[in-house]
């Protein structure tokens, strides 16, 4: 182990840990454009330049391993002077594109330029001029003016990705960012180069020019994709999600997410989201109170008893999942369980299972459904009602709980209980590997839908007499008593990363129950 | 508490005889009636006639564009931003061209705006100045929210000298500059 101070500070750290690493284990930073810690140490933006007592130059942090009694300055006057002349060096050739960059607002070089920058230019010949708009594939944006040359997206794609499809083209100050000349960027993974770029160069088609990134709310939530369940921020404005963006999580998706999962939240801003409950009168769906609908529905469950077909929807969270448990149990049900859901898949995060909270399901005791729909009598679609186009023609009553229109819905629905995506409800995913994770609501629903849990939990009130629960944390709180995997659980005490519990790995891997 | 007792004055006599004193009013009323001199009086026949504004006034909030017709405005939502009543409200869009970006909606509702003169501070691209328009009206409250139309009519009246000489010519120079480097600005792999 080698103790070095840094700042007055000491601090203990392995041998091979680099400067920067140790500052940061003391909660400290050290400015970086290069270095990230998911990526191999280049060493080329020399920004994150420190003093070391001994050492007759600055030196770069990112690439220096520790010693023992080393005596690290990286605040002292001649670090500061040497990144102020590291930045004016940056901005020679960086164009003033602030007004029209997506990057603003979360622009290192704008963050550093205010913390150390000098507030004019000492240079007076015309800039370098570089393509501003070059067409990297169809997701992401290229403007070589405002790159610095760090290579974080050429490592992302050659380290992380395993897709070597960038690199550096020219000499001097006419490098440039390049794809092989006719080809475009191939990777599922290759909208994490637009995060990992510390400025503007890189962009995403799909959210550029939307909205100014500090008008967004951003809200910490998990990816409803696959059964990774990769964290994320939501980033939403005017009641609409309009990014995704991958949160750190080194337990789950370390800083990334796949390109898939950045477009789900389509489904959020769907032309046929449902908003209001409606029940079949005279062969037609009209739109109904809540009340009236939920008594429709618990009179129709009633009737059914262990005839009732149920097919409860693995993207809903572990409270929503109990709770169809629950009234599934009251009412006594027959057939039950989940739909299995593809994806894609490949060994970096994309698991090939659709459902995000698959392992939720098989937690509650609901398996893969094998039985046909077709010819069953009643039939219940909880959160599923989309996909599954069957002929149920031959139920006399169908209750779904849905929230998108479908021909399931338009054709054979008795009764139509509106809920919402995953981005619109608070509760909580198993992920594939038995994490439990917090998913947080950034946008309202629309009309009258009610989150699944809401309406799930009416639904079981009207049942059996009993109050509906007022949170989806009072219903995970109280499920822990019958299910030992989220026993002690709740969603406060899940925080930001989620917890592992012993029981839920196991059983998600098939050993238990 | 202590308190003292004030004590009032006796009138006199003519105080309390009341009408000299409405007499004396009354002449200082005729004195204003005759002195006027052949003047309309001291009434602005408005809206014939109108106040001669200062430079420094600042009425309703108006967009211009440049001396080719350009948009000066580039959406970066600074003014937004500033804006304290939250009353400016934009939405970009891609353009083609050497600037990428251009409002395709920017209304300022004019029932917000407190004529503070924020976003003609905050405005790196100068496109946004406070005109000399002082009357708003309207039968709703949407017509009340100008869009960029009507903002850009009102910013005619700025006139010549008013912001819509680009000084700097930054994009002009940033175009003219890539020209003489020979960049070619929109590459797409799909058109190599």
């Amino acid at each position: 182990m080698a103790t070095l101070t840094i700042d007055g500070r000491e601090v203990t750290v392995e041998p091979g840990t680099t400067v920067i690493e140790a500052v940061r284990r003391l909660g400290a930073d050290v400015p970086h454009y290069c270095w990230h810690p998911g990526l191999s140490v280049a060493g080329n933006c020399r920004i994150c330049l420190v003093e070391v007592e001994g050492m007759p130059t600055v030196q770069i942090s990112c690439n220096l391993g520790v010693r023992d009694g080393m005596v690290v300055h990286t605040q002292s006057e001649k670090a500061r002077q040497a990144r102020q002349d590291v930045m004016e060096l940056l901005l020679i050739n960086h164009p003033l594109d602030c007004p029209i960059c997506d990057q603003a607002g979360e622009c290192k070089l704008q963050e550093y330029s205010f913390d150390f920058g000098t507030d004019g230019s000492r240079f007076d010949f015309p800039k370098v001029h570089k393509p501003k708009h070059v067409r990297f594939s169809e997701k992401v944006v290229f403007d070589a003016e405002r790159c610095i040359l760090c290579t974080r997206c050429v490592r992302f794609l050659d380290e992380v990705a395993g897709k070597d499809e960038l690199d550096i083209i020219n000499r001097g100050d006419r490098n440039e960012i390049a794809v092989a000349r006719g080809d475009e960027l191939t990777s599922d993974y290759q909208m994490n180069i637009v995060d990992v770029c510390p400025v503007g160069a890189l962009t995403s088609t799909d959210f550029r020019f939307k909205s100014r990134v500090w008008f967004l709310k951003q809200t910490r939530s998990v990816c409803a994709g696959c059964s990774r369940g990769c964290n994320v921020t939501v980033g939403s404005r005017w009641n609409r999600v309009l990014r995704l963006v991958p949160a750190e999580n080194q337990a789950v998706n370390k800083w990334w997410m796949c390109d898939d999962g950045r477009f789900t939240y389509r489904d959020v801003g769907a032309d046929d989201r449902l908003g209001a409950p409606m029940v079949r009168k005279n062969g037609r769906l009209v739109e109904v109170s809540w009340d009236e609908a939920l008594a429709a529905a618990a009179e129709g469950l009633g009737n059914a008893g262990k005839d009732l077909t149920a097919v409860v929807s693995a993207r809903l969270t572990n409270e929503e999942l109990h709770l169809a448990q629950t009234i599934l149990d009251h009412v006594g049900a027959g057939e039950r369980g989940y739909r299995a859901r593809d994806f894609a898949k490949d060994d970096m995060l994309r698991t090939g299972d659709g459902n995000p909270n698959a392992a939720g399901a098989e937690l509650m005791g609901l398996t893969p459904f094998t039985t046909d729909l077709p010819g069953a009598k009643h039939v219940f679609l909880c959160g599923d009602g989309v996909e599954q186009n069957e002929d149920l023609s031959s139920a006399a009553f169908v209750l779904v709980a849905d929230c998108r229109e479908s021909q399931t819905i338009l054709e054979f629905a008795t009764v139509v209980l509106p809920s919402v995506t995953a981005f619109e409800k608070r509760g909580s995913f198993t992920n594939v590997d038995g994490r439990i994770q917090r998913v947080e609501p950034s946008v309202r629903a629309p009309g009258s839908a009610l989150e699944d849990w809401k309406l799930l939990g009416r639904l079981l009130a009207k049942l059996t007499g009993d109050a509906a629960p007022t949170s989806a944390d009072s219903v995970l709180k109280s499920m822990g008593a019958t299910r030992p995997a989220f026993e002690g659980l709740s969603l406060g005490r899940l925080g930001p990363l989620g917890k592992s519990t012993a029981t839920a790995t196991a059983a998600a891997n098939g050993e238990a129950q | 508490m202590a308190y003292v007792k004030v004590k009032r004055r006796e009138l006199t006599f003519a105080e309390r005889m009341y009408l000299p004193a409405i007499l004396k009013g009354l002449s200082h009323t005729f004195k204003h009636f005759v002195g006027a001199g052949g003047r309309a009086g001291v009434t602005m026949q408005y809206p014939e006639e109108k106040w001669e504004l200062p430079n420094f006034y600042r009425g309703v909030p108006a967009l211009v564009k440049d001396e080719d017709g350009r948009e000066k405005c580039v959406a970066c939502s600074l003014c937004e931003f500033v804006c304290p009543p939250r009353a400016i409200s934009i939405i970009p869009q891609e353009i083609e061209g050497v600037v990428e970006k251009a409002p395709e909606v920017f209304d300022i509702d004019m029932l917000r705006c407190i004529f503070c003169g924020y976003c003609e501070e905050v405005c790196p691209e100068e496109a946004i100045f406070m005109s000399k328009e002082y009357e708003i009206c309207g039968t709703s409250r949407e017509e009340l929210v100008y869009g960029k139309s009507k903002l850009y009519e009102i910013g005619l009246t700025l006139g010549d000298d008013g912001g819509v000489t680009d000084a700097t010519k930054k994009w002009e120079r940033l175009a003219r500059e890539q020209s003489e480097q020979g960049v070619d600005t929109h590459q797409g792999a799909d058109t190599e």
